[in-house]
């Protein structure tokens, strides 16, 4: 058994019995292990932390559809005992969009990664913050694709080097957090992972608010980018987070690269009571169908 | 036995060609026509050739597009060409010379009628259609005036139902002519 | 006799829209689509009609979006569809193979365009024949179907979904601009039984229910998100469990499977036309819109003593191989008459089985193949002219 799994609740700081009673093996698809992730990846961490969420929300698992799209934050979804659907690259936030429009009973939380939601599905993020449809998504920003073996995305830090930027990253970087909040996100929240209790808090606000959740976990991925640009280990890059991301407001942001704070706010940004898309389009139905009723009679 | 029927009705973009094809689609329909019609048009709204055409037949026809017309309208020079070789000799070929310098030449007889001058006089260009389903309505063999108006009459949005019965009104007068001619 | 005097009530309809009530009729109740030339009034007509039955509408951000949401509304349970044209069709291939790997239904129709790339938006082609054969990558199945009357459209676009349905496959619907924007006299025919036709949800405990394995007609039945079964749905080649797997003798008899099963589908799947095809020594092959310009050209070269027939596939792929074989077996020429520069041909080629001549009529300007370039044709290959 999975030393990941093995950690009981027990030993994580609690604040009410349902929390206490969490036991993730509950959620876990354990036929399915042992799992892909790296020694020291941060996803473990951010799927623990979810499912702590789920549980505190009381969200039964057949009514659960995790949705994911492709790269290592594709994988993650695929462990928990739920309904699961792995799909194409970029493609989660768009899948899961016609999933609960057809199914508004299902819980849909897309887990997607920083080049699956920001590259090459960039505009299903914007238009998903945009229509504003009861959807949790969970970013995994670990900075690069690891997966396919440490090419730059749209969130490696500058100068950093990866297999595709072999003097460093020149490019301007994306804070997924504005920009979802721009796009109309209507609840927006980052947190490190090293903060498990308060993840797990910001993904349970995630999923208990009505309409679109951005969240962005900031992930550390040690065997590629840690090892590429001498991060050091896990638990050195994960301190690391702790000096540069802090709870705090955008306004305090050091801004010396575009659109990339050069230390990172934590926390919840957005709340905002803007009108869930699935509710509106129903009652426009609803509507709709009234006339239509009158008019036979 | 009915008679098979193929209509074209040409010009430029935003002539209002759909229109007069929808108006004896639906006038055909209701003699008891199988009715097919279709349409070709560029990409931009405004402008370019359009044209839309007409296959009536009794029953479903094997082919739904025109080979033989029996009757064209060319509103427009942009369409003076189109419909070359299809054109039977006995066709009715009705024709605005003043956007039309250069009408097709064939066996058939063309007829030209200040369609667009009549619109104008009526108080929009933008009736030229109806003046010219008036014109064909009154001049064909093969279908009542009154049906045409029946149609025309249905598919007309309230605020310009006036406007355009005076329009079809005009065209058949200008038919009358051309008949006591 | 007319269409009304056999009593049945008529309307004049357009064949998109046709497209749209047909799937309407045969229980679609979701839609994503992205706006394009020439089907938009699928989506407009569907935007329309979707929300008085408590359908979903959605305009997506884009093609890959639209055909994305589909599949996702499929997996909730929903008869889902999709339209676009050559463009559009090409940025969805990923996510066609996606289902078809995934094995979701869902509805894709094309209207066919001239192309490549954006050609001639608002003029008739039949360029993507073998796109949707062989559009998205790696080996799959397929069923495109290529209706050639607004009736046809009606009927095909409701039958698409039953298919699609009972083999769990992405079923695509092929016609041309021409055709999507004609306008008819129709009696819609009754799609009751496409309608009623809905996939094999599963049963059973839920601990014995494996995704992948599927009944004698090699179709899996489907687990419903909400009803227990909690399955694992991948783009990945999975085993019967549904798991990734890349062991070579557990992916050979899942393909295999994927692969057969239209096949063992067959007398379901298959349909044509085909017109004085047993003495024919002459065969016109020609789909969609040409398939009538085809009919006429046949008849009248009849007329006039020309043993000339027709052959119309309606499900285009997989191809109705045999049948075209024991329907020609006579023939001693085809003509394949298709608007684009040589698809259909290709398959007519690999079809046939004797030493027959296969000629290609073909037009690829935007303008339809007439009845009297056909009849040209086969005058032609005969040596009359």
């Amino acid at each position: 058994m999975n030393k990941q799994v093995a950690i009981s609740a027990e030993n994580n700081e609690a604040g009410n019995s349902e929390i206490r009673d969490f036991e993730i093996r509950d959620y876990l698809r354990l036929d399915m292990f042992p799992h892909f992730m790296c020694p020291g990846c941060g996803h473990g961490i951010a799927l623990r932390a979810l499912l702590w969420a789920i549980h505190s929300q009381g969200i039964e698992k057949d009514k659960l559809a995790i949705v994911s799209g492709i790269g290592c934050s594709g994988r993650v979804g695929s462990y928990i005992d739920a309904n699961t659907y792995h799909t194409t690259h970029g493609r989660p936030l768009a899948f899961a969009t016609g999933l609960k429009m057809a199914r508004p009973d299902l819980h849909v939380v897309v887990i997607t990664g920083d080049g699956d939601c920001l590259a090459i599905g960039g505009n299903h993020l914007i238009h998903a913050a945009r229509r504003n449809l009861d959807i949790t998504c969970l970013m995994l920003n670990n900075e690069i694709y690891g997966m396919t073996g440490g090419q730059v995305s749209p969130t490696t830090p500058h100068d950093r080097f990866t297999t595709t930027t072999p003097a460093g990253n020149k490019e301007p970087v994306f804070d997924a957090s504005r920009l979802a909040e721009a796009a109309g996100a209507g609840f927006v929240g980052r947190e490190i992972t090293i903060h498990l209790p308060r993840l797990r808090d910001l993904i349970a606000e995630g999923l208990a608010y009505n309409g679109f959740s951005f969240i962005e976990v900031m992930s550390d991925c040690t065997e590629v980018n840690g090892r590429k640009n001498d991060l050091g280990s896990s638990p050195e890059m994960v301190l690391g987070q702790t000096r540069t991301m802090r709870p705090s407001e955008y306004d305090n942001n050091v801004v010396d690269h575009p659109f990339r704070p050069n230390t990172m706010n934590t926390g919840v940004f957005v709340r905002s009571d803007r009108p869930e898309y699935g509710a509106t389009y129903r009652n426009m139905v609803d509507e709709i169908q009234a006339l239509q009723q009158k008019g036979q009679k | 036995m009915m008679k098979n029927l193929e209509m074209r009705f040409s010009g430029a973009g935003g002539q209002g060609l759909q229109l007069c094809a929808k108006i004896f689609s639906r006038a055909l329909t209701g003699e008891g026509y199988h009715v097919s019609m279709s349409q070709s048009y560029e990409p931009t709204s405004r402008g370019g050739l359009s044209r839309a055409d007409i296959v009536a037949s009794d029953g479903t026809p094997d082919y739904p597009l025109t080979t033989d017309l029996n009757t064209v309208l060319i509103l427009d020079q942009a369409a003076a060409d189109a419909s070359e070789g299809i054109i039977r000799d006995d066709a009715l070929v009705i024709v605005d010379p003043r956007r039309t310098k250069n009408p097709p030449k064939g066996k058939f007889k063309v007829i030209e009628l200040p369609l667009s001058e009549t619109a104008i006089s009526l108080g929009s260009e933008r009736v030229t259609n109806v003046v010219a389903t008036g014109v064909i309505a009154e001049l064909s063999d093969d279908i009542e005036l009154e049906i045409v108006e029946r149609a025309l009459r249905q598919s007309s949005p309230k605020k310009f139902l006036d406007m355009n019965m005076d329009a079809l009104q005009a065209g058949v007068d200008l038919a009358r002519g051309v008949k006591s001619a | 006799m007319t269409l009304q005097s056999s009593g049945q009530e008529t309307i004049n309809l357009q064949g998109n829209h046709a497209c749209a009530l047909g799937a309407v009729a045969a229980g679609c109740r979701f839609y994503a689509g992205y706006p394009i030339t020439p089907s938009s009034e699928v989506a407009e007509r569907l935007a329309k009609e979707l929300p008085k039955v408590g359908g979903v509408f959605l305009q997506m951000e884009d093609e890959i979006a639209s055909i994305a949401a589909t599949l996702g509304a499929s997996m909730g349970g929903v008869k889902a569809m999709t339209a676009t044209s050559g463009p559009g069709f090409s940025l969805k291939q990923e996510n066609l193979g996606y289902g078809m790997g995934a094995e979701i239904p869902c509805v894709v129709v094309n209207v066919m365009r001239g192309g490549p790339s954006t050609g001639m938006p608002t003029r008739p082609a039949q360029g993507d024949l073998m796109q949707a054969r062989w559009g998205t990558h790696g080996d799959h199945p397929v069923i495109a179907l290529t209706p050639g009357s607004v009736e046809e459209i009606y009927q095909q676009t409701a039958r698409a979904f039953a298919l699609s349905e009972k083999l769990r496959i992405p079923v695509i619907v092929l016609f041309d601009e021409s055709l999507g924007h004609l306008v008819e006299t129709v009696a819609l025919p009754d799609v009751t039984d496409y309608e009623k036709t809905v996939r094999k949800w599963a049963t059973g405990k839920p601990e014995d229910y494996k995704p992948y394995k599927a009944d004698k007609d090699g179709v899996p039945p489907m687990a419903r998100p909400g009803d227990g079964y909690r399955v694992h749905t991948t783009g990945l080649t999975v085993d019967e469990s549904g798991w990734p797997t890349q062991k070579s003798a557990e992916v050979e008899p899942v393909m295999k499977r994927l692969l057969g099963k239209v096949a063992l589908n067959n007398d379901l799947v298959e349909s044509f036309e085909d017109m004085d095809c047993e003495d024919a020594e002459v065969v016109v092959v020609a789909l969609g819109v040409v398939g009538r310009a085809a009919r006429k050209a046949v008849r009248e070269l009849r007329a006039s003593g020309v043993k000339a027939g027709l052959f119309r596939p309606i499900t285009l792929w997989p191809f109705p191989t045999k049948s075209f074989r024991k329907l020609t077996k006579k023939a001693k020429h085809f003509v394949v008459a298709e608007m684009n520069a040589g698809q259909l041909i290709l398959e007519i080629g690999a079809a046939k089985t004797g030493r027959q001549s296969v000629t290609g009529l073909n037009r690829f300007d935007g303008v339809p193949i007439s009845p009297s370039q056909i009849k040209q044709s086969v005058k032609e290959v005969l040596g009359h002219e």
